[in-house]
């Protein structure tokens, strides 16, 4: 019998709305509620829709760059990576390997970046003030080095078709190897803070549960799968750029619960971070961009290229016309994919998980709408 | 005249409170901050010391709205309802030898009986809102609020038994050689957690948590009736770091004896900041429980702790063993959690962690091919020029 | 407990640790180098012209369409003093609207206009975010100072290496004509066109 029929009462509809403080964004959860037990979720996205797919159609390539900076605005050096490999595997063009290892140390540190914000806002979310400045701290360092770098703290536009807008300054390797060093401090103070405490195991272990074969068939990707103990990284499976000649461990969780997708995620900063030290060693000199056209026209063909964000598989859908803009430019985000897993994780767990959960999936709502 | 005397007294006794509370906003913010690795606040006045002064006068001046399906009359009444008790209290509490309003003979149980009233306000804040965030706040603020008043009670029954009288003047007097935190720590420890669940406070703050019900009882609230919610929980810590301090610290007497008022006031404020620096402390460390799980802790760990507690206090009054039996009896007892603690969810923790560290699967690199010198112009792409 | 412990002596450190708050606005932060803050017009000082001709790339070229620019004859030219047959009228940017990609800059060829350090441009009115010709020419100069700027490609863009070289070529080009004159059976003379 259910607590309906026991009791003659109904499910409570609890909207949290695009104006709440947990919801990473303008994102609209409406819940089913059974007094605390969550019955069903369902997400409500498009609020941040503002047609970055369409616009596409008509920016030329070099535009379209800025446009992908700002679908995932944490993750952007890995966005543009993703878009620049796209076009350049359409045109046929061999980067070079200088410009392969800037664009593998800059995307590696956005992705410690992305990290150090998500272990700090998740951290909030659960009621620990604390993580979330520091974590704050350590991106503050790495987007001052992308400033001395790029020139943007954010919205770089760096990562080009062909390359690299210009080549890294005379001090870029003492400097990031500092910079290596003193992040790693600084996440290990917010794994001190938060990994073993008594109260965050008890907020994260066994919630959200998600075993392989339901997330592999719900279509999560990135450490949200990764948490579940499917060891599927792109960077490993197909790997790219100079990925090949580094060494490092993907880390994999086992039960697939909250905790589980924080750890791997925290495991990922540490080996970033020795990822980047591997490639600082092993980069020489050399020119940082092909020669070629400055307005990129790439012939009439389509191409999909995925990359690992920091958030999953980003997926770009690429379709040209052969004229300078493209045809038809499809993302595939991956914290709109992972966001098809929320629901089969919340249901039968309390409001407050409902908080938790959405957290561990770590959504960028600019990705999930474009 | 009697009454205006009285009326002065209640009136200075406001300030006194008010004041206090009104720093405590202070520091939580600025120690929060330099825990942070941030500064507070420093704008208004030197140190930010006007800050508090600059919250309210903006409170004040909101707009008070009260949502238009709230029934009115318990919407407006219900702040009252939740600040008179506790500021209420305050009558009792000595600052000093003579500095009390009123001492009664039964101030412990005057201060259990007030504490529980405040719970009725916050339920009927929740209700009257006519929300289901409130609605929600307001179930999880009574069932939280009510369990943990069982373990206060019953250490504050142990300091009762201590000091054989329940008024918070004889409590401290008999406090002049031994603090009761050294007597028995174990019931200081229950009684600092349960302080810090009846205050709402990180990590038991979840009923007004920002994050899940925003606001939780006081979600609808604005303004001036913001400000009383606001006055009342800090006035609460306030109070949870004078009866520590009172009750297990020995109030203006320990180590001292007996001094001039100004130096025990000092020494009664010092030891009340002290604590409730501590709990600012805490909120700054540890991540808020859920409900389910503060319930469990409340009733699994902090009640039969307190029991325990009572227990001990009673076998040593009544065998008549030495004073510091009693210590070790509260430590032997603290043990058994601590170790469940330890056994049950470290150690599982930790040999997840490792076991992790274990099945990472490790990707080699490959040998690198021999690096070309730079891509010269026949291996570019296809391409001419850059065509200006 | 173990672990909550650390926690709480991990803040506790911070205590005795300097904050990381600069304190803005008595406290600025420097920007680096390579800093991309609004577009800004620059100033050539060899024919005190701005270098911007008016060719509309960048206009084109900005993802945002922030940019109008309208180009006139310079009337430097029939002087002498300048080798820019057109010269910018009126430019103006829609500082709200620019989104600080830097693509202005690559495009252009003429070294007209460089990501200027300016980022605390707050003004009271959305008007207030416009800035014309004077304003872009004040805040490119203040980039000039700031970072003692060099142009790209002088041979071509600053008026006073361009004159001159074209001067030089001139010269030379009449000296081998006045040689060419006297030696008739020399061959004619194939020069490089220099590059325009």
């Amino acid at each position: 019998m259910t607590t309906e029929q026991q009791h003659d009462t109904i499910d409570m509809m609890l909207n949290m709305g695009p104006q709440h403080p947990a919801t990473h964004g303008v994102f609209r959860m409406v819940l089913t509620l059974d007094g605390e037990r969550v019955l069903d979720v369902t997400p409500h996205i498009g609020y941040l829709h503002r047609g970055s797919e369409k616009l596409c159609e008509s920016e030329s390539y070099g535009q379209v760059v800025t446009l992908f900076d700002r679908m995932d605005y944490i993750a952007n050096l890995n966005n543009e990576l993703a878009f620049c490999r796209a076009a350049e595997r359409l045109m046929s063009i061999e980067v070079p390997e200088r410009a392969m290892y800037i664009r593998v140390i800059l995307a590696e540190l956005n992705r410690v970046a992305s990290h150090a914000l998500f272990i700090g806002t998740y951290a909030i979310d659960l009621g620990a003030m604390t993580p979330v400045m520091y974590g704050f701290r350590e991106r503050e360092r790495i987007q001052n080095l992308f400033e001395a770098v790029t020139g943007a703290r954010m919205m770089h536009n760096f990562i080009r078709i062909g390359g690299v807008k210009e080549d890294v300054p005379d001090d870029f390797g003492p400097r990031v190897r500092q910079l290596i060093g003193q992040v790693r401090e600084g996440i290990e103070e917010m794994d001190r803070l938060l990994t073993f405490n008594e109260v965050y195991l008890a907020r994260t272990r066994g919630v959200g549960v998600i075993d392989a074969a339901t997330a592999i068939s719900v279509g999560l990707t990135g450490p949200s799968l990764r948490g579940s103990g499917v060891a599927y990284d792109v960077r490993k499976d197909d790997p790219y750029e100079i990925y090949p000649y580094l060494s490092y461990k993907v880390p994999i969780g086992e039960n697939g619960d909250c905790w589980d997708r924080y750890y791997v995620r925290l495991q990922e900063c540490y080996e970033s971070l020795s990822m980047i030290s591997q490639c600082l060693d092993q980069m020489e000199a050399g020119p940082t961009m092909v020669q070629m056209r400055r307005i990129a026209r790439p012939p009439k063909g389509e191409v999909y290229v995925h990359s690992e964000n920091p958030r999953g598989d980003i997926g770009v859908y690429l379709v040209s016309d052969g004229t300078d803009k493209p045809y038809r430019l499809k993302i595939r985000p991956p914290s709109f994919c992972n966001l098809v897993g929320l629901a089969p994780m919340t249901r039968g767990s309390y409001i407050a998980d409902a908080v938790a959960i959405l957290g561990s999936l770590d959504i960028v709502l600019g990705e999930v709408d474009r | 005249m009697d009454v205006v005397w009285a009326s002065l007294w209640l009136f200075t006794l406001l300030n006194v409170v008010a004041v206090a509370a009104l720093s405590l906003v202070w520091l939580e913010r600025k120690l929060l901050g330099r825990m942070q690795g941030r500064v507070g606040p420093t704008r208004v006045g030197p140190f930010g010391l006007l800050q508090p002064i600059a919250d309210g006068i903006k409170l004040l001046m909101k707009e008070d709205i009260a949502p238009g399906s709230s029934s009115r009359v318990l919407f407006f009444v219900a702040p009252l309802l939740v600040f008179v008790p506790s500021y209420m209290v305050w009558i009792t509490i000595p600052f000093g030898r003579d500095l009390f309003v009123r001492n009664l003979d039964l101030g412990l149980f005057f201060f259990v009986a007030l504490s529980v009233l405040g719970i009725v306000g916050l339920v009927l804040a929740g209700w009257s809102s006519n929300s289901k965030y409130a609605i929600l706040g307001g179930f999880r603020s009574a069932a939280q609020l009510v369990s943990y008043e069982i373990p206060i009670i019953m250490t504050i029954l142990v300091v009762a038994m201590l000091a054989g009288s329940l008024s918070f003047r004889d409590v401290v007097l008999a406090q002049d050689v031994v603090p009761y935190a050294a007597v028995q720590p174990l019931a200081f420890g229950v009684f600092l957690l349960a302080g810090l669940a009846e205050v709402g406070r990180t990590p038991f703050d979840i009923y007004h948590a920002e994050s899940e019900v925003v606001g939780g009882p006081f979600v609808e609230y604005s303004g001036a009736h913001w400000a009383i919610f606001f006055l009342a929980e800090y006035i609460n810590t306030f109070m949870v770091g004078a009866l520590g301090a009172l009750l297990f610290l020995g109030g203006w007497r320990w180590p001292v004896g007996d001094v001039p008022a100004a130096a025990g006031v000092a020494l009664f404020l010092f030891k009340t900041y002290a604590i409730v620096a501590v709990i600012f402390w805490v909120r700054a460390t540890y991540p808020r429980m859920r409900i389910d799980q503060l319930m469990s802790f409340g009733w699994k760990v902090l009640i039969p702790l307190s029991f325990a507690a009572f227990v001990a206090t009673a076998f040593q009054m009544f065998y008549g063993w030495p004073i510091w039996t009693l210590t070790i009896l509260s430590l032997v007892i603290l043990v058994p959690p601590i170790y469940i603690q330890l056994r049950w969810q470290r150690k599982p923790a930790m040999a997840l962690a490792k076991h992790y560290a274990e099945i990472a699967v490790a990707v080699h690199a490959q040998p690198r091919p021999v690096p070309v010198a730079a891509v010269t112009e026949a291996d570019a792409a296809p391409g001419r020029e850059d065509d200006a | 407990m173990i672990a909550g412990v650390k926690g709480l002596l991990t803040t506790l450190r911070w205590l005795g640790k300097r904050p990381v708050t600069a304190h803005y606005p008595e406290q600025h932060l420097p920007v680096q180098e390579r800093y991309m803050g609004f577009p800004a017009l620059l100033t050539d000082d060899t024919a005190d012209e701005p270098f911007c001709t008016g060719c509309m790339v960048c206009v084109r070229e900005c993802p945002t369409q922030c940019m109008t620019a309208v180009m006139h004859d310079n009337p430097n030219v029939a002087e002498g003093t300048s080798h820019r047959r057109k010269i910018i009228e009126t430019f103006e940017i829609n500082l709200n609207r620019c989104i600080l990609c830097g693509i202005c800059v690559d495009v252009c060829a003429l070294d007209a206009i460089e990501m200027s350090y300016e980022h605390e441009l707050a003004s009271f009115g959305r008007a207030g975010a416009r800035a014309d010709l004077d304003i872009l020419l004040t805040l490119g100069r203040r980039y000039m100072e700031q970072s003692a700027w060099t142009p790209k490609n002088p041979e071509k863009n600053v008026a006073g290496v361009a004159l001159a070289k074209k001067a030089a070529a001139d010269a030379a080009k009449a000296a081998a004509a006045a040689e060419g004159a006297s030696k008739p059976d020399a061959g004619g003379t194939t020069e490089a066109e220099g590059e325009p």
